[in-house]
């Protein structure tokens, strides 16, 4: 119902789609996946209109289509939910839903009433039970997700992309999601479910869609293939086991909490030896990230105490933070982490400029010296230090934002979901950066969604649920349930 | 070399392509004199321009680096105001006693150390109890006018003539080189800040990514406090031009002039969201403005005209950018 | 591509057009400029008009006028530009005595004719300054006031309000001291309060009507410009006081809304008419520019009238 044949697609100078052709089936749950830059996002906007191809044709039902632009694709049945999410904070949930749709925004004076009676059935769809006329903005990731999702049904689409909609999920929400793709494939909705995470698209694709570097590289039926095989079709190499051996943790104290408490947290204690990973998991908004927060002075200690080698620690800012030697790499990467429209060695050398400077004038030769060389420790893949850092993928931002503080020599790193989003070839360079780095005697704080890898790479592992700690356990002898069991609320 | 001059002309060269359009059409279209010479052309004229627009050009480098910084300054038109009869009202009535260049140079660091303790107050409201920019500059915007107004009792407050402290203060600070000399120097010290040192890194880190700059730990409020600081000074600055050359302190000077200045920066493609900008542009800019009121007036076009071609020329200036840097206006 | 091209050729055709309207080859002989302070006010726009009406009798003569916008910087900046036209003969009605002193030099310094109307500047720096004597004018008015108020009293007492022009002005000063020649030298005339509009009329409305709140007894609103007398009038009818006082103020303009019309509808008690010294100025311009022998005077002064009900009866 939906194909398109040889799509071209270059931004300035980076091609992001090389003759793509695709097709899809009317009611079957499609997945696009492969390593991020290989051009999934980039075919999805195409094909709802909000970029336009260089080249090549876009067919509906038999007709070759031109979208003016996503209102003209949505009039037509193709509705999308972006990774970025597109919703208004300041506007009501009914009113996130009614804007662009022309059903229910009706005529020109909208009751909310009205409204709110018409988008009830949307919200239980998509299992949000809450009050239609909330602001956005009191909602946390997962539920806007929902809101999103609860919109594009609101369109009556022909054809829903999903472009990593667990990404900020729960696990229930997962749940209730995979049940509503199961509903709408029922109702002959086709979905295109743009991911990564090979189980996931395993439960729920009738076929798989492989691309890398901008190209197709296979479509098949997922009863006809396997993970491994898919993976491999990604990164066009087989993959490494992730197992590795663990580190010796030496018994001096490096860091410690005692008892410290934040608006989020409360009563956190634990210790950080040098050399020692200490992982950290929960659930979205368990408090996981505020450990950070506290440790990088941007979230204000109520109570308790921090200690440095032993000397009290208390910082009234990031700037007092980064002079005590703490490094933070954020979650968020765009927003939290990066300076888009600087370069690759300007973003390296942002943290530690200082360094390279004289009475406050930079040193150009001896940054871009520096930055090479952290840059290629990092198995940074770029062209030049002064193209901006936009246009790396997402892996290799992460490696350029690790960069950044291993310049500033920091004693105490804490990784905030270091590997969210990024492909398979990357995450394993900042497993091995990270025990480097433990390695050379820092501290290590990880945090990560990922149990797999907490287990595979951390010592211990801190278990967050509700701001409240109900467990430090030992990595080497602990199973993914007993840490789903403690993130969830259950003590052992 | 040659090709990393017209690399460096397609990265940057876009304001020029303004500045170079006006230049041929005013040398064109530019009437003769009755001796037959081009008048546009001449060195008196082109020197008129660049004095004439010396007080907007040196307040807009300044402007350059709030605007960089993610911030506004709507009160360096009341700064100016405010710097012209502080120092008037020095020479002329407050008559500190000691030798003319003492009093003189009271009056000059009096003027601007008022401009620059305004600007610390604009950045301190703003970075530390986080009023928005443009709020807190409207606010100072009136405030100032009004102490200005007080101070002077609503008179305007002029210059003597001759060998006395006014009169040569007004003479050093009207003349030419001087006032151009000010200006092209303070530009090439302001370009140098924004790209070779750290305070101009950190400034456009700030300004692009706020959130990022404090999560990498940068001194975020002391960098945009800064950028206030030296807008106030400069704006002071400025306003001893605008005392000198209009011989007087006029507290009712200067309105409009910030919206003179922000035309300047972003005509030279500086973006107001922060972040993206250069000096270099800002000057052109400001000197598109000039030389198109210098073309218009010496075809004796009505003044009234000259604001509603400007604003075209705006529009099309950041237009024209969007256009060259790939900006656009889809998702 | 090419649209963006052309795109940016846009405001270049703009100017094109707008400078192309005044770029014919000129047929005119002499080129004067007539460097106008601000164009707002009523007094100005008839001086504009006289201005245009005579220069055009010559059709030799091609007249520009520019506004400064009563900005005296942009006065100073469109002057500088001028200077570089070479115009045979310049005219500058200057915003303000200290800040025109300089670039007026320039101007002769560049052997161009300047003749100075009206207001005057620091040093002499023009060929010849046509002045109107504002003192004679503040004296004229401050002698009606006084007859006014003895016909009322019987004796020449009461109280005053002066709603003054912009401070620092050479016609506001001697205004203001001509009538205080005559003022006093009667003990028991007082001027209660004075209050600045800078020749607005909505603001000496403003003023007006807080000092009808602060003084219960008030005989006469002089204004120092026709203008703010009538702001200062239309105060007074709002509390409906406007019997109470008589409004006297200067310009004595002719047309619907000057102040002539204004003294013969009894909105006014009496104006003194302030002269365009546009007549003069062309008389004198167009001897400079067409006799080489002609040696101007340094200084004319024109002379003023008192426009009463009786003689406004008499005026056109």
């Amino acid at each position: 119902m939906l194909e398109c044949r040889n799509l071209h697609k270059h931004y300035g100078g980076v091609i992001a789609l090389k003759g793509v052709s695709w097709s899809l089936r009317p009611g079957e749950v499609h997945a696009l996946c492969g390593e991020n830059g290989a051009g999934k996002s980039t075919l999805a906007k195409i094909l709802c209109g909000i970029t336009a191809a260089s080249d090549g044709e876009v067919i509906l039902d038999g007709k070759p289509v031109k979208w003016s632009g996503p209102h003209e694709a949505r009039q037509a049945g193709l509705g999308i939910i972006l990774q970025e999410l597109d919703l208004f904070a300041h506007l009501s949930i009914a009113e996130n839903l009614a804007l662009g749709n022309d059903r229910l925004e009706g005529s020109a004076w909208i009751s909310p009433a009205v409204l709110h009676e018409k988008v009830r059935p949307l919200l239980q769809d998509v299992g949000l039970d809450l009050d239609p006329s909330l602001p956005l903005g009191q909602l946390s990731v997962s539920q806007w997700q929902l809101v999103a999702i609860a919109r594009v049904l609101g369109l009556n689409a022909k054809v829903v992309f999903m472009d990593e909609p667990t990404s900020a999920l729960t696990n229930d929400a997962v749940e209730r999601l995979f049940g509503l793709i199961r509903r709408l494939k029922e109702r002959g909705v086709a979905i295109v479910y743009v991911s990564h995470k090979m189980d996931e698209i395993f439960r729920i694709c009738d076929r798989v869609s492989v691309m890398r570097d901008g190209e197709m590289i296979k479509t098949t039926a997922c009863a006809e293939t396997t993970i491994d095989e898919v993976i491999q079709q990604m990164v066009g190499r087989a993959v490494a086991a992730t197992r590795r051996e663990k580190i010796s943790v030496t018994e001096k104290k490096l860091f410690e909490a005692r008892e410290i408490s934040t608006r989020k947290l409360g009563h956190v204690s634990f210790k950080l030896a040098p050399g020692e990973i200490l992982g950290v998991a929960g659930l979205v908004g368990s408090g996981r990230s505020e450990i950070g927060r506290a440790l990088f002075g941007l979230s204000p200690i109520i109570e308790g105490l921090m200690t440095i080698e032993g000397h009290a620690y208390l910082p009234r800012n990031p700037h007092d933070a980064v002079r005590h030697g703490i490094a933070l790499v954020p979650e968020d990467r765009q927003r939290e982490g990066l300076i888009s429209g600087m370069s690759i060695g300007q973003n390296t050398t942002l943290a530690s400029l200082s360094t390279y400077s004289r009475g406050g004038w930079i040193d150009r030769e001896g940054e871009s010296a520096a930055a090479a060389k952290v840059l290629a420790s990092c198995r940074t893949k770029f062209a030049a230090q002064e193209l901006p850092v936009r246009s790396l993928s997402g892996g290799n931002q992460q490696k350029v934002l690790i960069g950044k503080w291993l310049l500033t020599q920091p004693r105490i790193c804490f990784f905030d979901d270091p590997t969210r989003g990024i492909d398979i070839g990357a995450k394993d360079d900042i497993y091995r950066l990270v025990s480097d780095l433990a390695g050379k005697g820092l501290g290590v704080i990880w945090v990560s969604s990922e149990l797999p890898e907490l287990l595979a790479n951390a010592h211990r592992i801190l278990v967050l649920h509700e701001g409240l700690c109900l467990g430090i356990l030992d990595a080497a002898t602990a199973t993914q349930e007993d840490i789903m069991r403690l993130a969830t609320g259950h003590r052992l | 070399m040659n090709t990393t001059f017209w690399k460096y002309l397609r990265h940057h060269g876009q304001p020029f392509i303004g500045l170079l359009l006006i230049l041929i059409l005013g040398t064109v279209l530019s009437p003769h004199a009755t001796d037959g010479t081009i008048v546009f052309l001449s060195p008196g004229n082109l020197t008129d321009v660049l004095l004439q627009q010396s007080e907007i050009g040196i307040i807009a480098l300044a402007m350059t680096f709030v605007i960089i910084g993610a911030g506004i300054d709507l009160s360096v038109g009341s700064v100016l105001a405010l710097s012209a009869c502080v120092s008037a009202l020095f020479m002329m009535v407050w008559n500190p006693h000691g030798p003319l260049v003492v009093q003189v140079g009271l009056a000059i660091g009096a003027a601007l150390a008022g401009g620059a303790l305004i600007g610390a107050l604009n950045g301190l409201v703003i970075t530390r109890i986080h009023l928005q920019p443009f709020v807190m500059t409207l606010a100072t915007m009136i405030g100032v006018r009004g102490f200005t107004k007080w101070l002077t009792g609503n008179v305007n407050v002029d210059l003597a003539f001759g060998a006395n402290p006014s009169g040569r203060f007004a003479e050093l600070f009207s003349s030419k080189p001087f006032a151009i000399s000010l200006w092209i120097g303070l530009a090439i010290i302001a370009h140098l800040i924004l790209t070779r040192t750290v305070y101009g890194r950190y400034l456009r880190a700030i300004g692009e990514n706020e959130r990022a700059a404090a999560y990498t730990g940068l001194p975020v409020a002391g960098v945009r406090l800064a950028a206030y600081v030296g807008c106030g000074a400069l704006a002071a600055l400025a306003g001893l031009i605008h005392a000198a050359r209009s011989h007087q302190g006029n507290p009712n000077d200067g309105v409009g002039y910030e919206l003179d200045a922000i035309a300047a920066v972003v005509i030279g493609g500086t973006a107001l969201a922060g972040g993206r900008g250069s000096i270099i542009g800002t000057v052109t800019g400001t000197l598109v403005l000039g030389l198109l009121t210098n073309v218009l007036r010496l075809h004796m076009v009505d003044s009234n005209l000259e604001l509603m071609i400007k604003a075209v020329i705006i529009i099309a200036a950041v237009w024209l950018q969007r256009r060259s840097t790939g900006v656009h206006g889809d998702l | 591509m090419i649209s963006r091209k052309w795109f940016g050729a846009l405001p270049a055709l703009l100017c094109l057009a707008v400078a192309g309207c005044t770029s014919q080859p000129s047929p005119y002989k002499y080129t004067v400029v007539f460097s106008q302070c601000n164009n707002s006010e009523p007094y100005r726009a008839a001086q504009n008009n006289a201005m245009k009406k005579l220069w055009s009798e010559q059709p030799d003569v091609h007249l520009v006028v520019m506004d400064a916008q009563q900005d005296s910087v942009r006065q100073i900046a469109q002057i500088e530009t001028a200077i570089r036209m070479k115009p045979q003969l310049l005219i500058v009605a200057p915003n303000e005595r200290a800040p025109l002193t300089e670039v007026m030099k320039q101007a002769v310094e560049a052997s161009i004719p300047v003749i100075c109307m009206e207001r005057d500047i620091v040093e002499p720096n023009y060929t010849s300054w046509i002045r109107v004597d504002n003192r004679a004018i503040g004296r004229m008015i401050g002698q009606f006031v006084v007859e006014a108020l003895t016909k009322k009293y019987g004796e020449p007492r009461g109280n005053i309000v002066e709603i003054a022009g912009l401070k620092g002005v050479e016609a506001e000063t001697n205004r203001k001291l001509g009538a205080h020649d005559i003022w006093d030298t009667y003990p028991k005339i007082k001027v209660v309060t004075e209050s600045v509009a800078n020749w607005s009329q909505s603001l000496a409305k403003d003023r007006m009507t807080e000092i009808l709140s602060a003084v219960p007894q008030i005989d006469v609103v002089f204004g120092r410009s026709d203008p703010m007398a009538i702001g200062a009038y239309l105060a007074a009818r709002e509390r409906g006081r406007e019997n109470e006082m008589i409004f006297v103020g200067i310009d004595g303009l002719s047309g619907p809304s000057g102040g002539i019309s204004q003294v013969k509808e009894g909105l006014l008690a009496a104006t003194c008419v302030y002269p365009l010294c546009v007549d003069k100025a062309v008389e004198i311009g167009s001897q400079i520019l067409r006799d080489p022998g002609f040696k101007p005077d340094k200084i004319y002064t024109i002379s003023s009238r008192l426009i009463t009900p009786e003689s406004a009866a008499n005026s056109p």
